[in-house]
């Protein structure tokens, strides 16, 4: 951080590029917090309907196929959504 | 965003690379908006279409047109909503 702090002799090319990066890793930090936060969700309340005194082997292998399903999921909207979000007529 | 950032001193950039990071902020907050649309989509049309038992990590043959169907159809609604309310409007 002191980089960014001495304003003075500092290069302005590579302090734009700081910030866009700065900027751009904070953006991916919260889309994977939000993503973790919907699998664990959704793959919870698929799995583990009635919660045991521990998690069998069978709950976990389900939480481990539902978080690829729910990425694989992710990914089928969103290509569809900018898909129609960039044809003309929404 | 957090609070280091308000440490970066922006006031000694020149006027051109101001706009480029406007425009770059400006790009980045339209990703993040539609980002967070296929979060809701994709909660929203999981729990339509992935109503069985989960057994492999791939969509089934049912699933995912059901999900690609779910996300056209919702816009239609939206779209639908809309139009009709610009209906309503314009009785007034």
């Amino acid at each position: 951080m002191d980089s960014f702090t001495n304003s003075l002799g500092v290069n302005q090319q590579s302090k734009k590029q700081a910030w866009m990066d700065k900027i751009r890793q904070e953006a991916a930090v919260e889309q994977a917090r939000a993503l973790i936060d919907k699998v664990s969700d959704n793959c919870f309340e698929k799995c583990v309907p009635k919660p045991g005194s521990t998690l069998t082997s069978g709950e976990t292998t389900c939480i481990n196929q539902c978080m690829e399903k729910y990425m694989s999921a992710w990914n089928v909207v969103s290509r569809k959504y900018i898909e129609r979000i960039q044809s003309k007529e929404i | 965003m957090d609070s280091s950032s308000g440490d970066i001193n922006l006031t000694d950039l020149s006027q051109n690379d101001k706009k480029e990071l406007q425009q770059f902020v400006s790009n980045e907050a339209q990703k993040a908006k539609i980002q967070s649309t296929v979060h809701y989509l994709t909660d929203m049309c999981w729990k339509r279409c992935i109503t069985s038992k989960i057994s492999s990590g791939q969509m089934d043959s049912y699933e995912r047109p059901c999900m690609e169907n779910c996300v056209d159809r919702y816009i239609d609604s939206q779209m639908t909503v809309l139009k009709h309310l610009e209906q309503l409007r314009g009785q007034l």
